[in-house]
C-alpha cells in the first residue's frame, strides 16, 4: 500500500488546468499552493503495479511540466526496506 | 533560461531531499504566514513573540565552555527528574527548590542563577538553563510546590515522554527534535552543560546549527517510514 | 483518523516542508495545513477557560482525551505564550470528584437521578413558584464563564419566554463599574483599543492592578515592550507592594478610595501645566457633573439614579481647585511630587499613555466615578483611541465582556440596548418572536438586591449556573441563610462539588469548556470560538442545553426550535441579528471557526482595532478624526466626581482594612484551579498578608494563625509575611480562592449605587493571633 508524496512543477500558465487533471485521479490528493507555481501531491495506490501506473499516467499529463519525489511511505510495518 | 531554471530546480531539488532525508513536519511559521483565501475577510498580521527560529543559535557562544567540561556523574540530572516536574511533556516545570523571593522578577531573582546556570552548592546541582531567559515574569508559568498533597484526587494521566533510545530515522542518521519548539528553541539550553540530563546531552556542541541535521517531529517511532534512495528526483520523458 | 489517513498527511507534510525549503514564503490554503499531524497528538485551537484575557491555546488531543496545552502562537493575543493556569487547564476537566449525575435533595440529602428527572423537577419547581408567587418570584444567576448561547439562551428564556428581569450574572460582581463608567462616558460598552496598544505605548499606569498575577499574559508584552523599546515605563499605583511592584519602574502606593482624588489631581495639574489638548476638548467632549453623597446601598431596595447637568469648563476647573496635588497628599498618602510626576507622564505630548485597570476601580463603591475620572485624564489630553493611547479596563472572566455584557445578563439589558427602551424590547420582540408585552420594562433585581430578595422571600426560584455565590458573595452569611430557607429553591448548574452545591436543591451537571461547542469574548471586543474537543462525562449536559430542555418543558419550545448539531449555529445567528451594522457588527461563525478570533465592530470581513476614530473605526461618520457616536453630537463625556470616603473605615474598635483579591494560581473561587495538582500544590490554602511590624507587634510569625473579625463574622488563617504581597501598615490582604477560609463572612455589602457592583477591597476589620 504505497503513498507517496511529490512536489509538482506545472508549465508556466498550466497550474489551474494541472490541479484538475490530477484531482480527477482517484489516486492523487493534491495540495496546491496559493502563491507558487507549485502543487504538492500525495499518491494513495494499492500496490506496486497501481503504482507504477498511477505514476505513468501522471509523467503524461501534457500541464506538467516535471515532478520530483519527496517521500514514500509503505503502510505495511514490516516491509521496511524492500 | 528554461534550462537553466531546470537545472537549478534539479539542484535545489536533490539538496532539499538529502537535507530532510529523515521525516518532516509541518512548520509553525508556515501555518502562521498562511492566509485565507476563499472567506472575504481579513486575517490580522502580528510578528508572534515565539518566532520558533529566534533562539536556535543563542547560547552558542558557550559551545566551547561545554565542550571542555568534566563530566560529573554524580551530580548529572537525570531524563526521570527532568520529566518528573512536568505534569506532561511540554509543561511548565514546576520549582523544585526554595526561592530567593516570593516577589521577585526575572533579573531580580530567578534569572540570576537559570539564565547561565552553574553549581550551586545549597542544593549540591549544577542549575538548569532557560531557553528563554528574555521572559522575566518567571513565575507567571513556573510555581513552587509548597505540599504534596491534592486538594482532590484526580484521573489525569501523564502522556509519556518521547523515548531517546529509538529516534533516528535510519540506523546511524541523527535523531529528529521529538518535542515541540515553543518556547524551547535554544537547543543548547537544555541539550548542553553540566544540567542537562545525560541522555540527551548532546555530544558535539560546538556544531553549533542544531537544525541543520536534527529536524523537528512529534513521535517518530511510530511511524515506519520508506526512503527511496534511487528514485529521488523524477523528469518527465518529453 | 486512520493510520492510512495519518501517513497520507504525515507525506504531504514531509513534501510540504520541502516545499517552504525551496521557496520562503509559499502558502498553502490554511484548511488543508489544519489536518497535518504533529506526531501523534492533534492540537486543536480554543480559547483559555479562565481569566478575561482570552489566551488562545492548542490543546493537545490523544484517544479521546486532553493531554497538553501549548499557546497558540497564531493568536494575536498571546502569540504563543500562556500562564501556569493555562498551561496546566485541562488538568480541570480530570479531577476524581467530577458531576457526572443530577443530584435531588430528598430528605435533607442529595441523591442521584437521571437528567430526565431532574430537568421535569426543576421545570416543575419554577412553574410552580411563578404559579404561586408570579414570575418576579424567579431568579437566574449567571456568570462571565457562561458561553455566548448559554447568556443567549438565559436571556431569551427568562425576559422573552417567561417574561420577568430577573436575570443576572456575577459579571455584575466584577464588570458593572466598567460598563457604567463606559456608558456614562461614552455611551457605548467596552474598550475602544486593543491589546496592541501594549506595542504602541510608551507609558503604562497601573491602577490598582497587580497584572504580574492576574493578567500575565499581558503583564509579559509588557515587560517584552520595554525590553524592545528603552522608553517604556510601567508605573505601578496601588495600594500593596505585589510582583508587579518589583517589576514596574515605579512604585507609587495610596490610600485606598483615594484614587478620586488622585485622579482628580492629575486633572488639575494636566490644567494647570496647559497640557491640555484644548482642541480636542472643545471638539470632542462635554463636560458634566452628577449627584454627590450617592450612598452605599447598604440598605434593602436601596434606589439611586444619576442625573446628568451640562457645566462649563470654568465651573469644571473651579471644581478641581479642591485636588492641588499639595493638598491632598495626606489624604492619599502620595506626596504632591508623584502626583505631578503621573500628571507630567499623562501630559506630555510626546508619550502615548495606556492606562489598565480591573477590580481595583471596579469593586469600589465609586466604582462608577473612578471609572469617568480616569477617562477624564485622556480626554483632558487627547489621548484615546488611537494606537498606544488607551484607557483600557481588563476583565477577568473569559466571557464577562462576550455574555454578560454584549449579550446582556443583566437585569436591565438586552442583547440590544436596554430593557427601559421601547425600541430595544421591540426589537429583541421581533427577533425572538414573542409579544413585545412579554418583555417588562423596568430592571428588578441586580445581584446583591436578588439574594437580599432571596432572604426577604420577594424571590423564591434561584437557578444558579457556572457560579460559585456561596464564595463570592459579600456579607456571604446572609445570603447562604437566605438560599437555605424553607420554601427556597436552588438549582446549581456545576461540574464540581462546590458550597453553592452544598446548599442546592438540585446539582445539575454540567459540560465544561471544550466538551461542549461555544463561544467566549474577551476584554478587547474578541470573540473566539471553540468546538467540542472532548466528550463530556456520565450525563453531564451544556449550559445551553439545560436551558433549553427546561424551557422547552415549560411550554417554550417554539422559541427554541433548534436540534442538537445546529442549536449552537442558530443561536449565533439568531443573536448577530441584535448587532448588525456598524457600530457592534458581530464577526461570522465561518470566520470564528477558522481564526483564533476576531473583533466586533466586525465591518467588511474586518476586525475593529480601535473604535471612535475615523482613521480605524468605520461606524465613525466625521471623517478623519474622533467621533464618539455614543453620546449626542459625537463629543465624550468629562465628569465632575468628587472623592467620597469609603463606607467603612477603620476606627478604634476595627482598626485594620480588609482588602481581598486573587493569586497567579487560582482562579476565582478555586473549584477548577484547585483540583489542577500543580497549582494547588504551589498555594494550597488560603492567608492573610501582614506587614511585618504589624506582624512583630502581635508576636505573629509567618504561618501562624491570625483572627481576622469584622462587624459581619470572624476567620482564622496563617499568616504571609513579605511573601507574595506586602500591604502597608494597618492593613490586611486575603485570597478569596479557599472555599475552607471563607474571606467572604467578614465583606461588606456596600455597592456603587450607579453600576450596583459591591466593594471587596475595603472593610474595617481587627487583627489578632489566634
Amino acid at each position: 500500500m504505497p503513498i507517496k508524496s511529490y512536489l509538482v512543477f506545472p508549465h508556466v500558465g498550466k497550474k489551474e488546468i494541472l490541479i484538475e487533471t490530477l484531482g480527477d485521479l482517484n489516486w492523487c490528493e493534491i495540495l496546491p499552493s496559493e502563491n507558487k507555481e507549485l502543487i504538492v501531491l500525495v499518491t494513495d495506490t494499492k500496490n506496486e503495479n497501481e503504482e507504477e501506473k498511477c505514476f505513468k499516467i501522471i509523467n503524461t499529463i501534457p500541464a506538467l511540466d516535471h515532478l520530483t519525489l519527496v517521500s514514500g511511505f509503505e503502510e505495511n510495518a514490516n516491509n521496511v526496506n524492500k | 533560461m528554461i534550462t537553466m531554471r531546470k537545472k537549478r530546480f534539479f539542484t535545489i531539488g536533490i539538496f532539499i531531499v538529502l537535507m530532510i532525508s529523515s521525516i518532516v513536519i509541518l512548520d509553525v511559521s508556515l501555518i502562521s504566514g498562511s492566509e485565507e483565501a476563499k472567506l472575504n475577510f481579513e486575517k490580522e498580521s502580528f510578528s508572534p513573540s515565539i518566532p520558533t527560529e529566534s533562539g536556535v543559535f543563542r547560547r552558542s557562544e558557550f559551545a566551547m565552555d561545554y565542550e571542555n567540561m568534566p563530566e560529573n556523574e554524580r551530580l548529572a540530572r537525570k531524563l526521570k527528574d527532568y520529566y518528573g516536574n512536568r505534569a506532561y511533556p511540554g509543561a511548565p516545570p514546576v520549582i523544585p527548590h526554595p526561592l530567593l523571593s516570593e516577589k521577585g522578577i526575572g533579573g531580580q531573582s530567578c534569572l540570576q542563577c537559570h539564565e547561565n546556570g552553574g553549581y550551586v552548592d545549597q542544593f549540591k546541582a549544577y542549575t538548569p538553563v532557560t531557553p528563554h531567559p528574555e521572559m522575566i515574569n518567571c513565575r507567571q508559568c513556573h510555581v513552587s510546590p509548597k505540599t504534596d498533597e491534592l486538594f482532590r484526587l484526580t484521573n489525569w494521566t501523564k502522556t509519556e515522554h518521547p523515548d531517546v533510545e529509538d529516534n533516528a530515522a535510519l540506523e546511524g542518521s541523527p535523531p529528529v527534535i521529538p518535542h515541540t519548539l515553543q518556547m524551547r528553541e535554544n537547543c543548547l539550553a537544555c541539550h548542553a552543560g553540566p544540567a542537562a540530563p545525560k541522555e540527551i546531552k548532546v555530544t558535539h556542541a560546538l556544531r553549533i546549527n542544531c537544525r541543520q541535521c536534527h529536524v523537528p517531529v512529534q513521535d517518530l517511532t511510530t511511524l515506519k517510514i520508506e526512503w527511496d534512495s534511487t528514485d529521488q528526483f523524477f523528469r518527465k520523458p518529453k | 483518523m486512520n493510520r492510512r489517513e495519518f501517513i497520507k498527511r504525515m507525506a504531504a507534510a514531509s513534501a510540504i516542508t520541502a516545499a517552504v525549503a525551496m521557496f520562503p514564503g509559499i502558502v498553502f490554503a490554511k484548511e488543508q495545513m489544519q489536518n497535518l499531524p504533529d506526531g501523534d497528538i492533534l492540537w486543536k485551537k480554543s480559547p483559555c477557560r479562565f481569566c478575561g484575557v482570552g489566551c488562545g491555546l492548542k490543546i493537545g488531543l490523544q484517544e479521546g482525551k486532553a493531554v497538553a496545552v501549548k499557546g497558540d502562537p497564531e493568536s494575536s493575543v498571546n502569540k504563543g505564550l500562556c500562564c501556569v493556569k493555562g498551561y496546566h487547564s485541562v488538568m480541570a476537566l480530570y479531577a476524581k470528584d467530577r458531576l457526572t449525575k443530577p443530584l435531588v435533595r430528598k430528605n435533607g440529602k442529595l441523591v442521584e437521578t437521571s437528567m430526565e428527572e431532574a430537568l421535569d423537577l426543576v421545570a416543575s419547581k419554577m412553574q410552580g413558584t411563578i404559579d404561586k408567587h408570579g414570575k418576579n418570584a424567579v431568579s437566574m444567576y449567571g456568570s462571565g464563564q457562561w458561553t455566548i448561547p448559554d447568556g443567549y439562551v438565559a436571556s431569551k428564556f427568562m425576559k422573552g419566554a417567561i417574561g420577568t428581569n430577573n436575570l443576572e450574572a456575577n459579571a455584575r460582581l466584577c464588570m458593572a463599574s466598567a460598563v457604567t463608567g463606559f456608558l456614562s462616558s461614552f455611551g457605548m460598552d467596552e474598550p475602544m483599543g486593543c491589546y496592541e496598544d501594549i506595542d504602541h505605548a510608551d507609558v503604562f499606569v497601573l491602577w490598582g492592578n497587580n497584572m504580574a498575577e492576574m493578567h500575565p499574559v499581558l503583564f509579559s508584552r509588557m515587560l517584552d515592550q520595554r525590553m524592545q523599546r528603552k522608553n517604556v515605563k510601567i508605573i505601578d499605583l496601588a495600594t500593596r507592594t505585589t510582583r508587579t511592584s518589583t517589576a514596574s519602574d515605579r512604585s507609587i502606593l495610596f490610600k485606598p478610595q483615594t484614587d478620586l482624588a488622585i485622579a482628580n489631581a492629575i486633572c488639575y495639574e494636566i490644567i494647570n501645566n496647559g497640557w491640555m489638548d484644548t482642541g480636542f476638548v472643545k471638539n470632542h467632549c462635554t463636560i458634566k457633573k452628577g449627584k454627590t453623597n450617592i450612598g452605599y446601598g447598604l440598605e434593602d431596595k436601596f434606589a439611586f439614579k444619576d442625573e446628568a447637568k451640562g457645566i462649563d469648563f470654568e465651573e469644571f476647573k473651579e471644581f478641581l481647585k479642591d485636588y492641588k496635588p499639595e493638598d491632598i497628599q495626606e489624604l492619599t498618602g502620595v506626596s504632591a511630587k508623584d502626583i505631578k510626576y503621573l500628571a507630567y507622564l499623562y501630559g506630555s505630548p510626546n508619550q502615548k499613555v495606556t492606562s489598565f485597570w480591573c477590580m481595583g476601580m471596579n469593586q469600589h463603591t465609586r466604582g462608577t466615578w473612578i471609572n469617568n475620572l480616569v477617562y477624564n485624564i485622556h480626554l483632558l489630553v487627547g489621548k484615546i483611541s488611537t494606537p498606544g493611547n488607551s484607557p483600557f479596563s481588563l476583565t477577568g472572566q473569559p466571557s464577562a465582556c462576550g455574555t454578560v455584557r454584549e449579550v446582556g445578563t443583566l437585569t436591565h439589558k438586552l442583547p440590544h440596548g436596554v430593557v427601559m427602551n421601547e425600541k430595544d424590547r421591540k426589537m429583541a420582540a421581533e427577533i425572538w418572536k414573542v409579544p413585545v408585552e412579554n418583555i417588562q420594562p423596568k430592571p428588578s433585581l441586580h445581584t446583591v438586591e436578588m439574594f437580599r430578595a432571596l432572604d426577604r422571600g420577594d424571590v423564591r426560584f434561584m437557578w444558579i449556573q457556572v457560579t460559585n455565590p456561596m464564595v463570592t458573595m459579600p456579607k456571604l452569611k446572609r445570603y447562604r441563610e437566605a438560599a437555605q430557607k424553607d420554601d427556597r429553591f436552588i438549582v446549581v448548574s456545576d461540574v464540581y462539588p462546590t458550597p453553592t452545591t452544598d446548599i442546592a436543591d438540585v446539582v445539575l451537571p454540567s459540560a465544561m469548556w471544550i466538551e461542549r461547542e461555544g463561544m467566549y469574548g474577551n476584554s478587547e471586543r474578541r470573540t473566539q470560538h471553540f468546538d467540542q474537543l472532548v466528550d463530556a462525562p456520565g450525563e453531564s449536559m451544556s449550559d445551553t442545553w439545560q436551558i433549553i430542555e427546561v424551557a422547552r418543558r415549560m411550554g417554550f419550545e417554539k422559541l427554541f426550535p433548534w436540534t442538537y448539531d445546529n442549536h449552537i449555529e442558530e443561536i449565533w445567528k439568531e443573536y448577530s441579528l441584535f448587532h448588525k451594522g456598524k457600530k457592534h457588527g458581530m464577526v461570522p461563525l465561518e470566520v470564528l471557526k477558522s481564526e483564533p478570533g476576531a473583533q466586533w465592530p466586525y465591518v467588511d470581513g474586518k476586525s475593529t482595532k480601535w473604535r471612535f476614530h475615523g482613521k480605524y473605526d468605520p461606524a465613525c461618520s466625521k471623517g478623519d478624526t474622533y467621533d464618539f457616536y455614543g453620546k449626542p453630537e459625537g463629543k465624550a463625556w468629562i465628569w465632575a466626581r468628587p472623592y467620597e470616603p469609603a463606607p467603612e473605615e477603620q476606627d478604634q474598635e476595627y482598626p485594620f482594612l480588609l482588602n481581598t483579591g486573587r493569586v497567579v494560581e487560582h482562579w476565582h473561587t478555586g473549584s477548577m484551579t484547585r483540583r489542577i495538582p500543580v497549582l494547588h500544590q504551589a498555594v494550597p490554602n488560603g492567608y492573610v498578608e501582614l506587614h511585618p511590624e504589624d506582624a512583630k507587634i502581635m508576636g505573629v510569625r509567618n504561618g501562624e494563625k491570625v483572627k481576622l473579625t469584622s462587624r459581619r463574622g470572624e476567620i482564622e488563617l496563617p499568616a504571609s509575611i513579605n511573601e507574595r504581597g506586602k500591604p502597608v501598615r494597618g492593613h490586611v490582604f486575603v485570597p478569596f480562592f479557599d472555599e475552607g477560609l471563607l474571606i467572604n463572612e467578614l465583606t461588606l455589602d456596600a455597592f456603587c449605587p450607579i453600576s450596583k457592583q459591591p466593594d471587596y477591597k475595603k472593610c474595617a476589620i481587627k487583627v489578632g493571633k489566634a
